[in-house]
């Protein structure tokens, strides 16, 4: 590292007052993509909320207050609430798991580090409903994991290892933790470790100094990585289908109950319009946040 | 301009290639709808010898999701086999064309004595494809034991072994025969007592499941499973271990029926294959393939000895008795509904 960290750090600069003509037309294709794909079917969800349903799948005539009167439906604050701390708990072990994953990928010797990396992203080429197939067969009350475990002693021979909330919790895990570790590593890698090594020299433990220096170093990775774990997490539908047991249902699954089995569309967008919500509300924190750390030049002052 | 030329002449070859080079065979193309392992594939190959077309199958897991699919507006299908509750509801909802008997000679083989679990009699819309039933799958030397009930939900040596149908209507109603109700109840007393008989039952289950049951008995994942009774069958074939019972309390039926949807491009075609289905030779072959009872008087007498006696196909007159065929119940629906939802959220 040739540069001073702090120029390193600091946010390219941006003159929006002055955006040309021509960035608006280069920008349109996406915006139109947004506008079209992203945001109009949103709109269009969010207003087949307040329709009336009819008896047969369809949308009724005229407007209505009902179905979202319905969401106090006595049933539903036990799903939300599960939704809400499985997808909490897997958001928080990713990180827990990510953060020592990513910093470890890039302080790894180069020549491993690809390999690593490689390794991390592997699971990608097979289907992901296939993958979430092998745990079953992994957790199979015949499986092997159950004989090591039972071998062990840390099970008795009649517990299930399959359906139940802990084996969603675990498979979501599994499935999301390389979207936290891949933001981190990328951070990590550009970190100026240098810093650390300041830290230490300035008195402070290698513990503190990764706590003050290296965290906050990363904090949009971070940020990144909650994002892109968390939000996913919230719509999980597949998961606690095919590992989840009779009481392990998530908003995902009601979901697709209301609109096949029950026949009934606005209770389905009412529903999916309170999960877009519930992802709106991080995000906008997480935009907040990004904002106020994008404007702070970082780490220098905040280890010292 | 040189290039332009060039440009325009890649699109056509692009064009050519995509219209006219992708399909060599000519012909027509018949698409069907089906439920997944429910018609020998060799059939449809004969099938289209005859005809010199093409037949592509789609499949589906549910009535509703067939119902959803087409209720959005999804056409392209020439032949679908919806239940028969779920074919009197797209009748209603005038997603269905007419059948034309006159192009279906082997009509006059279908069973009379089944035409009252169809949804029509006269196949006006629609022609009966097959009969199942939903029972109990289990596996012989796991489960000590073992009594034709639905009772054996009840038994916690099983516990976290045993599955039923992700399905309200079917596990509902389950509850309902062991109580002595109807299955099609609209009572809300005998609801509310079948729920707690499913809560009761769920402390029991490791989950409710449509497809994965079958995988999960073969591989003595779980030892009682809550089935249709083909599926059931076509596991025994592969795993000696696994048999079927009929709760003696009753069970529902079903008869799978075969419908021509409105937009359907090759009508004559998929007439063509309903008439080439009640063949009663390859109504006979198909039945032997798929485990289920295709309701065609003149096919019993080709079905080998293990179809044609087995009371899993062809249910005991007590049974038969006992058992009813799922009806929609339009509006009271909700009242399934809404017990489906106290199941789910119980713990």
């Amino acid at each position: 590292m040739k540069t001073a960290p702090s120029s390193v750090r600091e946010p390219p600069a941006r003159r929006p007052d002055r955006w040309r003509s021509h960035e608006w037309i280069v920008t349109l294709p996406s915006l139109g993509w947004l506008l079209a794909l992203f945001i109009a079917p949103t709109l269009i969800v969010f207003s087949i909320a307040f329709k009336p349903a009819d008896l047969f799948g369809g949308v009724g005539p005229g407007w209505t207050l009902d179905t979202l009167r319905s969401l106090g439906n006595p049933n539903y604050p036990a799903i939300v609430w599960r939704t809400l701390w499985l997808s909490l708990a897997t958001t928080a072990v990713c990180l827990l798991v990510g953060i020592p994953c990513g910093y470890y990928l890039a302080r790894a010797p180069i020549r491993w580090r690809n390999t690593l990396v490689m390794l991390t992203v592997v699971p990608f080429w097979t289907s992901f409903l296939v993958r979430i197939f092998a745990w079953k067969h992994l957790l199979h009350p015949e499986g092997p994991v159950r004989r090591v475990l039972t071998a062990l002693g840390l099970c008795d021979s009649a517990a299930t290892l399959l359906y139940n909330p802990g084996a969603v919790l675990l498979v979501m895990i599994y499935t999301y933790l390389p979207f936290a570790i891949l933001p981190i590593y990328a951070a990590a890698e550009k970190f100026d470790y240098q810093l650390i090594e300041a830290a230490t020299d300035l008195g402070a433990t290698r513990w503190r100094a990764f706590r003050s220096v290296f965290l906050p170093g990363i904090r949009v990775a971070i940020f990144t990585a909650v994002l892109v774990v968390f939000i996913p997490c919230l719509g999980s539908f597949v998961i606690p289908d095919v590992v989840g047991g009779p009481s392990a249902e998530m908003i995902g699954n009601k979901i697709a109950q209301r609109a096949f089995s029950d026949r009934n569309l606005p209770h389905a967008a009412a529903l999916s319009a309170l999960l877009t919500l519930a992802v709106l509300a991080p995000l906008i924190v997480a935009w907040g946040a990004r904002n106020r750390s994008g404007r702070r030049a970082v780490p220098v002052q905040e280890a010292s | 301009m040189n290039r332009l030329l060039k440009c325009l002449l890649w699109s056509g070859v692009m064009a050519w290639a995509i219209a006219g080079g992708g399909c060599r065979r000519a012909g027509p193309v018949l698409r069907l709808y089906n439920w997944a392992d429910y018609i020998k594939p060799e059939l449809v190959q004969r099938f289209e010898r005859e005809q010199g077309c093409r037949v592509m199958l789609d499949t589906f897991d549910s009535n509703e999701a067939l119902y959803a699919k087409l209720k959005a507006g999804a056409t392209g299908y020439d032949l679908i086999f919806p239940s028969s509750y779920m074919v009197a509801v797209m009748r209603h909802q005038g997603m269905l064309q007419p059948i034309r008997r006159e192009l279906i000679p082997n009509l006059s083989h279908l069973d009379p004595a089944y035409a009252r679990y169809t949804a029509d009699e006269r196949c006006e819309y629609s022609v009966p494809y097959m009969m199942s039933n939903s029972g109990l799958a289990y596996r012989r030397n796991r489960v000590p034991d073992f009594k034709p009930t639905w009772a054996m939900f009840d038994r916690q040596d099983l516990a976290g072994r045993m599955t039923m149908l992700n399905d309200m209507r079917e596990t509902i109603g389950a509850a309902l025969k062991f109580l002595g109700y109807s299955l099609n109840t609209t009572n809300e007393a005998e609801l509310a007592s079948a729920r707690d008989v499913v809560i009761r039952w769920k402390k029991n289950l490791a989950k409710f499941d449509n497809e994965q049951y079958k995988n999960g008995i073969a591989s003595g994942e779980f030892l009682v499973t809550h089935g249709y009774n083909g599926d059931v069958l076509q596991v025994m074939t592969e795993n000696e271990d696994v048999a079927y019972a009929l709760p003696r309390e009753g069970v529902s039926i079903a008869c799978d029926e075969m419908a021509i949807p409105m937009g359907a491009r090759e009508v004559e075609l998929a007439h063509a294959f309903i008439n080439f289905l009640h063949d009663p030779a390859i109504a006979a072959e198909n039945a032997e393939f798929t485990c289920f009872l295709c309701p065609n008087l003149a096919s019993y007498e080709l079905l080998s000895e293990e179809i044609r006696h087995n009371p899993a196909v062809f249910l005991p007159e007590d049974i038969l008795a006992r058992s009813e065929v799922i009806r929609d119940l339009g509006a009271d629906n909700a009242k399934y509904i809404r017990v489906w939802d106290q199941i789910k959220a119980a713990e």
